[in-house]
Parts: C-alpha cells; structure tokens; sequence
C-alpha cells in the first residue's frame, strides 16, 4: 500500500513539474529590442574600423537551460535600420552597392546547432541570409544569465555572440579589400519570456 | 596590376575604354557590321571583371540588369546578323526593354511613385526602341552611328554622375563603365564614321535606360534630374541643323560637333543633381 502510495505521489510530481531540473522544458523568449544591440565593425582602407549598428532588430529565442544544445535562436535584422553615425553614409549603406535595403529589406539568422564549449559558452552554428544568399556562420556565444530582471520583472535570459563574416561570400562586393571584407559582428541579446 | 585594377577611376574609365576599343577593333576585323555589339559586350565585360559574375537567377536588380543586358546583346546580334531592319527591330528592342524593365522593377513596385517612376522609364524605353529610325538615318550612309552612340554617351554619363551624387558608386561604375564602351566605339568612328549603328548598339542605349530604372528604383539616388538627359536622344535631329563639314577635317568637326551638343543635355542633369543636393558632391 506504501509502495503504492508513493508511486502515485510520484507521478502526481512529475506531472505537475514539482520534479526539476531534470525534466525541464525548453523556454521561449522574445528579443527584447530595447536591450539587444546588433553592431559590426569594418576596416576602412587600412586607416580605421568604422562601427555600425542595425537599430531594428527582433527575434525569438528557445532556451533549454539544462540542454543547450536543444535550443535555437531566429534573429530578424532590418536593413534600412543601418546606422554608423553619418547620414550620407547610411544612404550608401542601404544602396545597392551594400545592403540593397530597399531590395532586400531583412537579413535574418537561424540558427541549426549549438555546440557547448564550457560552463557558460559554446558555438552557435546558423544560416546567414543576407542580400538573398544563405551562408552558414559560426558565432561564439556566451551564456550571461537568466532570471527575473530586477528592472523589468520579467523571465529574462542575456547572451552574448561574437564572429566575423565574409560579406562578399553575400555577394557584397562593392570596394572590397580597401573596405574590409571581413565584418566582425558584436550581438547582444536580452530576450524576455513570452 | 591587380591593384590598378581595383581603382575606381581605372575600373569605370582607362579599363572599359580600352574593352571597348579592343572589342569593337575585333569586331571591326572579325565582322564589322557587328562592330556596335561591342560597346555592350565591353560592358558586360568590364562587370563581370569588376562586379563579378552574377549567380543566375539572379538574386538583385543588379544581377538582373547583367543578365537582361547580356540577352540584349544577344538578341541584338542575333537580329544584325539575319538582318532585321525598321519596324521590326524596333519593336524586337521594345519588347526586350520592356521586358527586362518589368523583371528589375517587380521587387520595387511597392507605392504610387515607383509605379510612375516605372512609367516614365518604359516611355524613355520605348523612345530608344522607336525614336531610333531618326536617329540613324541622318548621314548620307542611311546609318549614322556617331549621333546614337553620342546620345548613348550622355545618357550613360548622366546616369553614372547623377549615380555618384547619389552615394550609389557601382551603379555609377557601371554606367560610366557603358560610357567610356561608347567612347570607345566613338574613337574607332572618328574622323571617318565606319560603322553601322543596328540593334545591337542600339540595346547599348538600352542598357543605359536599364541602368537608369535600377538607380531609380533601388536607391535614393536624385533621378528626376535624369529626365533633364532626355533631350540627348535628338541629337540626330539636332545634327541636320549643325554644319556638315567636308573633307577629312570639316568631317572630324561636324561629329565633334554632335558628341558635344548631346553631352549638353547630360551636363545640365548632373549639375541639377549636384544642385539638389547642396553642394555637396563627397559624402564622406
């Protein structure tokens, strides 16, 4: 009857979730555009690296916390946002020559594996798609901390990612190697529980 | 040398002028009545070398505006060689125009002013399709080239400084790219004109337009100021009016002469362009 009695106190535990962390489920999160950030930074003709940023960027996080590996991330880059902090530049930037905003409106990143590298890092490995070109791109990301945010009260869970694309492996030509070639990529992410 | 090749002023001046004489001088050779294909294949040529090949299908207008250009050439080569004259190369270069026009402008047809601005690109179009006639019958030969290549120059040249003023620099290589070809079948046509004009230089002028529809289309480039160009599509009317000089050096002149009175149209539109902007001609 013990026996009996315990088996059931058991399952009425696990199905009610008191039975963690072993049997935690993957969480969903939201970008949160106010504290996500999403910079890059490119040599000019060898005399200095110009920073950018995209100031529009939205996304999707699913975070297993007990098995990284399991989770993804979708990121959602508007173009048009490009902003390096000069106007005239800007328009260039979203011009043909660059991004083709107006042609190609979104850059997006979806991720495919997650590679655990230490307590709080690993690689994220996705598809890159800009100016209609998908590339797979390894970024090292870095697990920062998940919680509720004192500020905001909500489940939120900070990443960190950084790597270096090719953007003429994108089809983005125009000036390259004077303009660097190589585009180091500075992200990061707070995603809030939705 | 790779180097000078990835110089901006060499890629869209000293490099396609010299495709361009070197193409239309094996053409001159190999097939003359061909010879005007070659400021198109000199374009093509110096965009593949300088922007690369594009993938096919092609992703952007700019992929586009390659492989419709190299159709173009194609079609026009195809119909000089069977010998398609008058109505219907004419309507050969409207329907590849329009064609090519609509393929690169379906992604922009988003607003009332892109629709317009598409309006008034397909009209540009169908003048250079259908305006042609009078633009090569002027000379006593029946087909002038010098008049259709210079209008072909100062639309390029429009397009390609309006494009710089823009902060769009690779549609401005390209275009001045298409003008230093032109330049370069002009050379081989001055003093003495030796060539016939045809489709297929005629899609050269063509490419101009397309080159124009992309700049207007894709960027925030001032292309209204392009419209100020248009007028260098009557320099074959406009060449009745200039004095035909006689003799070797009277005839050097005369399609002196024309080369600079269709450039006029375009220098207005790039100072207009420049004027639009405030002064100010580097961005950064």
């Amino acid at each position: 009857m013990k026996k009996t009695l315990f088996a059931a106190a058991l399952f009425v535990a696990t199905a009610t979730g008191a039975v963690s962390p072993a049997f935690a489920a993957p969480v969903s999160y939201k970008i949160d555009p106010a504290h996500t950030a999403v910079a890059f930074i490119v040599n000019h003709v060898g005399f200095s690296n110009v920073i950018g940023r995209f100031n529009t960027v939205g996304g999707d996080v699913v975070f297993d916390k007990d098995a990284v590996e399991k989770s993804t991330v979708t990121v959602s880059i508007d173009t048009t946002s490009v902003d390096t902090n000069h106007a005239k530049r800007d328009e260039h930037l979203r011009s043909p020559d660059f991004f083709n905003a107006k042609e190609f409106p979104k850059m997006t990143f979806k991720s495919t594996k997650i590679e655990k590298t230490g307590e709080k890092t690993g690689k994220l490995h996705g598809d890159l798609t800009m100016l209609g070109v998908t590339k797979p791109v390894v970024l090292d990301v870095t697990f920062n901390k998940d919680g509720v945010s004192p500020a905001s009260k909500m489940e939120t869970a900070g990443f960190s990612a950084r790597g270096t694309v090719k953007r003429t492996e994108f089809g983005m030509k125009y000036g390259a190697p004077a303009i660097g070639d190589d585009i180091q990529l500075l992200i990061e992410v707070e995603a809030v529980k939705s | 040398m790779s180097e000078l090749l990835q110089d901006p002023f060499v890629q869209s001046s000293i490099l396609p002028l010299l495709v361009g004489l070197v193409l239309v001088g094996v053409l001159h050779l190999l097939r003359r009545p061909l010879a005007a294909a070659g400021i198109a294949a000199g374009f093509l040529a110096v965009f593949a070398l300088v922007v690369g090949l594009p993938a096919l299908p092609p992703p952007s207008s700019m992929g586009k505006l390659f492989w419709a250009s190299a159709a173009g050439l194609l079609l026009g080569i195809v119909a000089d060689t069977a010998g398609v004259r008058g109505r219907a190369a004419s309507a050969l270069l409207a329907v590849w125009l329009a064609a090519s026009l609509l393929w690169i402008a379906l992604p922009a047809l988003d607003s009332l002013a892109a629709a317009v601005s598409v309006v008034l690109l397909l009209a540009a179009a169908m003048w250079v399709a259908f305006g042609r006639g009078s633009q090569t019958q002027g000379s006593e030969r029946g087909e002038s080239p010098t008049a259709p290549a210079a209008s072909l120059l100062a639309l390029a040249l429009a397009v390609g400084g309006t494009a710089l003023i823009g902060s769009s620099a690779s549609i401005a290589q390209m275009a001045l790219a298409l003008a230093a070809s032109a330049g370069g079948f002009l050379l081989w046509n001055w003093p003495v004109e030796r060539h016939g004009w045809g489709l297929s230089g005629q899609v050269a002028t063509g490419i101009a337009v397309l080159l124009a529809g992309v700049l207007t289309l894709f960027t925030q480039a001032q292309t209204a100021v392009l419209l100020l160009a248009l007028p260098a599509l009557l320099a074959g009317h406009l060449r009745r009016f200039l004095p035909q000089g006689h003799g070797l050096v009277g005839r050097a002149a005369s399609t002196a002469a024309v080369t600079v009175v269709a450039v006029l149209p375009a220098l207005v539109a790039i100072g207009a362009a420049y004027a639009l902007t405030d002064g100010e001609a580097s961005p950064y």
